[in-house]
């Protein structure tokens, strides 16, 4: 039964407080979460939300004020401590062994069994219960690394459980499901809550956020904006809350849609892991300023299909021509050199290098055309002068071209990358996850960005896993399932309605 | 955090500790023998740094290292973990040996810089293989490397046992090159040669390329992340055969520079295990030009004072081997935080 009402604070802060040299990331917070409700909280990158979760763990201890649990202060050395106290937390990287069974992950740390010798049947006994009481059924002796991400998710929060946590606290849960899958997570918190379990969910994404929580608490620059009933705001003031500006929509031109063919794909076919290729005949155009959108659920071909255009992957078959010239199976550096340019979805691990300099990071890719300017020198004064532009053009926040890209903020590395690609002027662009991980306003700063590079007469292909990203750029949205195109979807019936069916496999009508 | 302290300070402050640590290792053990550490200390720097002598010594054991450790840094900064350059630096030596003794007839300095060009040539050719083998068939260079370092010093010795055997020579060496091969004596009657000075000048090539170069922009790319080298359009497999390549060239060269500086042959036991020295002056630098040279000097110190501090004082030469040892113990802490990391880049989930 669920306690909305009950006025017992199950955790809480009474005025924390957390600087980081000149950065105050925590400003006084007040907050509390009553036992047994869902409780989000939401603000944009860098308004303190990461460091209050490190409080609640014990990772970090505040300079000022107190964690509540149960009404009362305590003091946290470390997430150990809060999970004795019934508090878990699910990161956003799951943290189970890969060569472990999920059983095996699930007790792990708090084995059954005597004298050192693990009960595996009680183990997998209890597993079971733990499912079923939370209405999930997992394959439990499957090994974690071949488990599914929502599969692996679900053991998180179940380990928690196991370990005797009634309070849960997700960090970005949903930034790694696909909307199917969104709905089942959904549906075992909601479970949870129903059992008497308190949830503190963190979110970008203010679409779920109503969906799911009872009370949201703003955080801006470090302040609690307000606490809230959700039943008592509607997302657009909840998204001015969270900004404390409007957000505009972007303004889209209408296209017409008669440019040349800049992108020619014809029965691209490219090879898989097992028997299955991972992608399978697939064919689609794309003009000039035109956005085609790839929609479908994670793992269904979009990476394959974003690779082989670049010159990551080599197609099996099929052709690839970027006006008019074949270039599958070329190199990425052929790739670029013909005017393809890539943001990758892996902003951290691919499309930047996190060690290097922004500088570095801004010129990478380019350096053979600086260097042929200045007698084969990389002179240092033109690369920081290169990165400079981009940084001025596409409003990067930095502490310095020589500072590690490490340093910035999600929402500013986007940024940088893909205005590293786009001020190169390519007459095609790829990109993946544009918006993963970037705040409401950054959000909108990158659409900006996007369309007026379309308005340019640029051609985009753009995967995304946010339907709503597709639905607002794009001309037309090329629906993947299992490595093959369900259908071409025009921007006049483009809608979640049509375009759902199509992702799990349904035919085009 | 770490812009707390200037790079240049923290990278000498992570230079100095290892030796720090073992000085201290070293004071206990004298200690413990009935010794005064500090007048012990004082002898073996003497015996390091004490007069012009003495520090040309120093400087002559620090340039084979010189070489070793930047043929090692070259390949460490491309994300390449080549404990080749032994093998390298043998046949480098070796080959120069052999233009210096049998190319009769090139004259001058001529003679001299054949000989070191083709140490050089063969220390790269030496590993072409394994640079091929990683860069494209992706196996793993430390093995590859590691092994070809048997079979180099099994060729050379047996090149030096039997076709290139100094006439009416009883041991494994090779005939002294001609006196136009070998390279000039800086301070007569040391045995500190224009080797050094070309180690330098090697050492300020190799800041120029990695800061001003394009090549050495993408070496340093693809050993920070070779997959974001990938993807914005270097080709990782070319830049990582040559980084392996151009590390053997450099150990090669080193090899002919002590033939030709140094020893005035080839001979058996050319190498005391420069080449596995050099990784540790390679991590010891932080892979970086400056470093390289202090790390070098350092070991160089240690080398020459061991040498000769046996035969004037009563340490013990064992005194010379811990304090190396334990540098070198600490210089693998380094090795295994970067080997960490590389895999860490590798184990990144597309």
């Amino acid at each position: 039964m669920p306690v909305v009402d009950s006025p017992v604070t199950r955790l809480g802060a009474d005025g924390i407080s957390r600087r980081f040299g000149p950065v105050v990331a925590n400003d006084g917070i007040d907050l509390a979460v009553r036992a047994g409700e869902i409780h989000a909280i939401v603000g944009q990158n860098g308004a303190g939300k990461s460091t209050l979760m490190r409080i609640f763990q014990g990772l970090d201890q505040p300079d000022a004020g107190h964690v509540i649990v149960d009404g009362l202060p305590v003091r946290f050395r470390g997430p150990a401590d809060a999970l004795a106290q019934g508090i878990g937390m699910v990161h956003q990287e799951f943290m189970l062994a890969d060569a472990l069974t999920l059983a095996e992950n699930l007790i792990l740390g708090a084995e059954p069994g005597r004298r050192g010798i693990i009960d595996r049947r009680a183990a997998l006994d209890r597993a079971r219960q733990l499912g079923d009481q939370a209405g999930v059924d997992l394959d439990w002796g499957q090994r974690a690394g071949d488990a599914s991400v929502p599969d692996r998710q679900i053991v998180e929060i179940l380990r928690l459980l196991y370990r005797g946590a009634d309070t849960l606290i997700l960090d970005e849960p949903t930034a790694v499901l696909a909307p199917s899958q969104v709905d089942r997570l959904f549906g075992l918190l909601r479970a949870l809550r129903q059992d008497g379990h308190t949830i503190l969910f963190i979110s970008h994404k203010l679409r779920e956020v109503m969906a799911l929580a009872d009370r949201v608490t703003v955080l801006r620059q470090g302040r609690v904006i307000t606490t809230i009933d959700v039943g008592s705001i509607d997302q657009d003031a909840l998204a001015q809350l969270a900004v404390g500006e409007t957000v505009e929509p972007p303004y889209r031109e209408a296209g017409d849609g008669v440019g040349d063919v800049i992108l020619d794909v014809v029965g691209l076919s490219v090879a898989g892991t097992g028997d299955r290729p991972a992608l399978d005949q697939v064919s689609f155009e794309v003009r000039e300023g035109e956005i085609l959108g790839i929609a479908g659920v994670a793992g269904n071909g979009q990476e394959a299909l974003i690779a082989s255009m670049i010159g990551l992957a080599r197609p099996s078959a099929g052709r690839i021509v970027v006006r008019g010239r074949e270039l599958g199976g070329h190199s990425v550096a052929d790739h670029r050199s013909f005017g393809v340019g890539y943001v990758s979805a892996d902003r951290a691990g691919e499309g930047l290098c996190r060690q290097a300099t922004l500088t570095e990071n801004a010129i990478a890719g380019e350096q053979r055309q600086l260097a042929k300017e200045s007698k084969g020198w990389l002179l240092p004064g033109r690369c920081r002068q290169r990165a400079q532009t981009i940084v001025d053009r596409y409003q990067v926040v930095h502490g310095g071209l020589g500072r590690p890209v490490a340093e910035l903020s999600g929402g500013n590395q986007q940024r940088l990358l893909i205005g590293r690609e786009i001020d190169r002027s390519p007459s095609l662009l790829l990109i993946a996850q544009p918006t993963r991980g970037v705040d409401l306003k950054g959000i909108a700063a990158i659409h900006r960005e996007l369309l007026a590079y379309r308005q340019r007469g640029g051609a985009i292909v753009m995967v995304s896993e946010e339907l709503d990203e597709l639905i607002a750029l794009s001309d037309h949205i090329l629906v993947l399932c299992g490595g093959r195109a369900m259908g071409i979807v025009d921007r006049e019936d483009a809608s979640t309605e049509t375009l759902a069916p199509l992702m799990v496999g349904a035919a085009a009508a | 955090m770490s812009g707390a302290l200037p790079r240049a300070l923290e990278d000498g402050l992570r230079l100095a500790m290892p030796f720090v640590a073992a000085l201290l290792v070293g004071a206990i053990l004298l200690a413990i023998t009935g010794r005064d550490p500090f007048s012990t200390y004082a002898e073996l720097f003497n015996e390091a740094l004490g007069g012009q002598s003495r520090i040309a010594a120093t400087l002559t054991a620090a340039t084979p290292l010189i070489f070793t450790g930047l043929a090692t840094a070259i390949a460490f900064r491309a994300g390449v973990f080549n404990v080749g350059v032994e093998g390298s630096f043998y046949l480098g030596g070796l080959a120069a040996a052999w233009v210096g003794f049998a190319w009769i007839g090139l004259g001058g300095t001529l003679q001299m810089l054949a000989a070191l060009g083709f140490g050089a040539f063969v220390g790269g050719l030496w590993m072409l293989l394994p640079g091929w083998l990683r860069a494209r068939m992706e196996v793993d260079e430390v093995v590859t490397t590691l092994m070809l370092n048997f079979i180099a010093i099994g060729i050379a010795l047996w090149l030096v046992n039997g076709p290139l055997l100094a006439a009416g020579s009883a041991n494994s060496a090779t005939p002294m090159v001609l006196p136009e091969a070998r390279l000039l004596r800086l301070i007569p009657p040391s045995t500190l040669n224009a080797g050094f000075l070309i180690g330098l000048a090697a050492l300020v090539a190799y800041g120029v390329w990695l800061r001003l170069r394009v090549g050495g922009f993408e070496n340093r790319l693809v050993g920070l992340n070779p997959r974001f080298a990938r993807s914005v359009g270097i080709s990782v497999a070319s830049v990582i055969l040559l980084a392996i390549v151009l590390s053997g060239v450099i150990g090669g060269l080193g090899g002919a520079t002590h033939a030709l500086g140094v020893v005035g042959r080839f001979s058996e036991g050319f190498s005391p295990g420069y080449g596995f020295t050099g990784i540790a002056v390679a991590l010891l630098g932080r892979n970086r030009p400056v470093g390289i040279l202090i790390g070098a000097l350092i070991f160089g110190a240690l080398t020459s004072a061991g040498t000769t501090v046996q035969l004037f004082a009563d340490i013990p030469l064992d005194l010379v081997q811990v304090l190396e040892g334990t540098v070198m113990m600490l210089a693998v802490v380094e090795a295994v935080r970067w080997a960490r990391r590389r895999r860490a880049v590798r184990a990144v989930a597309p």
